[in-house]
């Protein structure tokens, strides 16, 4: 109970400071308006060369909702990997390992503070943006809920990776190059620029059953879509897939501190 | 005039083989960004694929045109910011009144500047857009000579928007962020095909943005074989580098030293 407390605060503390670097909002609102408006024009056009009123089961006004939330999920997104990195190579972690936490629940909690805070605001923009370029859709506060319930697992999914990431330069000279194939690969395969279903048929499947999706996809199918039990089958993804990926991070994590020499104080 | 021109060529042939040694030094790391710059662009190559797999033609463009498109766009910028890497810090080297050093030397200032540094990850843009060109489009000869003459243009014009943004720091102070984001919409707009933008945006696109020097103009030169288009191409970057080359001249009369000691290796 007591460390729980402990690493909440880590979390608010993040989460607070976040909030002083509210200029950051005016980057993120021209860098959200122009994707999202070249977005609502691919889609625009596509939907009226098809004729289509619903691809992939979305509605054009469905569709840029969708783009809205899987911008804000990724852009939400605090840059670990570099901080851990950095702990690695400035020796800073081994700092870290005097404290009376564990670095990385510690890490942890601190990330999803700060996400918190600019997933929030990323959101407030970028559905301003889609309400004034194709207006609302039909949003219920039980489907709200749903959707709200399969955030923290992707959050949790994400830092997870990025903590490999990040771990990896106890052994590369640059992570960073990492960093953004990583990146790259959650926004193709989780499907950031395009629903899953409009993926072929036959690696579709695959997709689902990759982790990327559940950091992206899921929450933001969820978030236009609602349906619980679509957030029954994600959150056992996101389950397994946490479990799967937490013994990779304490196996790295065991085998990476065993690498730190400290000399100095 | 030729004999400064060839003085000129000789002086960007020993910086780019200086600062390619100096990256050198550390080769893991160069490579690493090279590669996942390459792999990065790829993603978005898998994109269209998909998308055109479900959706073959978006008026009137093929999966072929949006590669030549991506291809026209990642060399041209990765050779401008291989060979001229110290157009991307501009704003910032302005504002902190960092031009000093480089005043010392006997040559013009802003040909000299922009040859101070080279990014690592614009090679991998480079070899990203001439290989996929190669392999996916299979030019024949009259058809890759053009398109190395676009992407030289298409390099020029990246310059030359870049100096543009990078002098308002002498008008406005730091104008790092303002320039960052002129360039994204910039780059944005560069990797979609322009005839999905009609009325106010499409004139956007040869003014104020002028993406559409490298994503439309060479890719109809390229899809017609037309002088033409490859003609209007060269000019409107002849004309946005003479406006970066104009504004930074004029910008440069207000300039103020930052006194800070500096050394170059």
């Amino acid at each position: 109970m007591m460390a729980l407390r402990k690493y909440t605060w880590i979390g608010l503390t993040a989460a607070r400071s976040n909030l002083a670097y509210l200029s950051e909002v005016a980057a993120r609102t021209v860098f959200l308006a122009v994707i999202l408006y070249i977005f609502l024009r691919l889609w625009q056009v596509t939907y009226g060369d098809t004729g289509a009123t619903q691809l992939g089961g979305l509605t054009l006004p469905q569709m840029l909702w969708y783009l809205v939330m899987t911008e804000t999920l990724t852009l939400s997104a605090p840059r670990v990997a570099p901080e851990i990195d950095q702990d690695v190579r400035t020796g800073a972690l081994a700092v870290q390992l005097i404290r009376p936490l564990s670095y990385p629940l510690a890490r942890l909690w601190s990330t999803l503070g700060e996400r918190l805070v600019r997933f929030g605001l990323n959101l407030v923009v970028g559905a301003a943006i889609a309400l004034l370029l194709v207006g609302p859709i039909a949003f219920s506060a039980g489907g709200l809920l749903l959707f709200l319930l399969a955030l923290p697992c992707a959050f949790t999914l994400d830092f997870l990776g990025q903590f490999l990431i990040g771990m990896g330069a106890f052994w590369l000279e640059d992570t960073s190059g990492l960093l953004l194939i990583y990146s790259r690969i959650t926004m193709i395969l989780g499907g950031m620029l395009i629903p899953l279903e409009l993926f072929p048929q036959a690696v579709q499947p695959w997709l689902r059953a990759l982790p990327f999706s559940s950091i992206i996809y899921g929450p933001a199918r969820m978030f236009v879509h609602p349906d619980a039990a679509f957030l029954r089958d994600l959150i056992v993804r996101q389950g397994l897939a946490i479990v799967v990926l937490s013994g990779a991070v304490a196996l790295v994590y065991r085998a990476g501190i065993r690498r730190i020499h400290a000399n100095g104080g | 005039m030729l004999k400064q021109l060839t003085n000129y060529l000789g002086l960007v042939a020993a910086y780019t083989r200086l600062n390619l040694n100096a990256q050198l030094e550390y080769r893991g790391a160069f490579i690493s960004q090279v590669v996942a710059m390459f792999l990065n662009d790829g993603v978005w190559l898998v994109f269209w694929t998909l998308f055109f797999t479900r959706f073959p033609v978006l008026r009137g463009w093929t999966i072929n045109d949006v590669i030549t498109l991506w291809a026209m766009t990642a060399s041209g910028f990765g050779l401008a910011h291989a060979i001229y890497g110290n157009v991307l810090p501009l704003a910032g080297l302005v504002a902190q009144g960092q031009l000093d050093v480089w005043m010392l030397y006997p040559r013009a200032l802003l040909p000299h500047i922009l040859l101070g540094r080279m990014s690592a990850s614009a090679w991998g843009d480079a070899l990203f857009g001439y290989a996929v060109y190669l392999v996916f489009v299979r030019p024949d000869l009259q058809h890759f000579g053009l398109f190395v003459v676009l992407t030289l243009s298409a390099a020029l014009l990246f310059v030359g928007f870049g100096v543009l943004t990078g002098s308002l720091s002498f008008f406005l102070g730091n104008a790092s962020s303002l320039a960052d984001q002129w360039r994204f919409a910039m780059v944005t707009f560069s990797t979609y095909p322009a005839v999905l933008f009609d009325g106010a945006i499409k004139l956007l696109l040869y003014t104020l943005v002028p993406a559409g020097f490298v994503s439309y103009l060479p890719v109809q030169a390229l899809r017609e074989l037309s002088p033409w288009y490859a003609l209007l191409a060269l000019a409107g970057a002849l004309g946005v580098t003479a406006m970066g080359v104009l504004v930074f001249y004029l910008g440069l009369r207000r300039y103020e030293s930052g006194n800070l000691m500096e050394m170059r290796g």
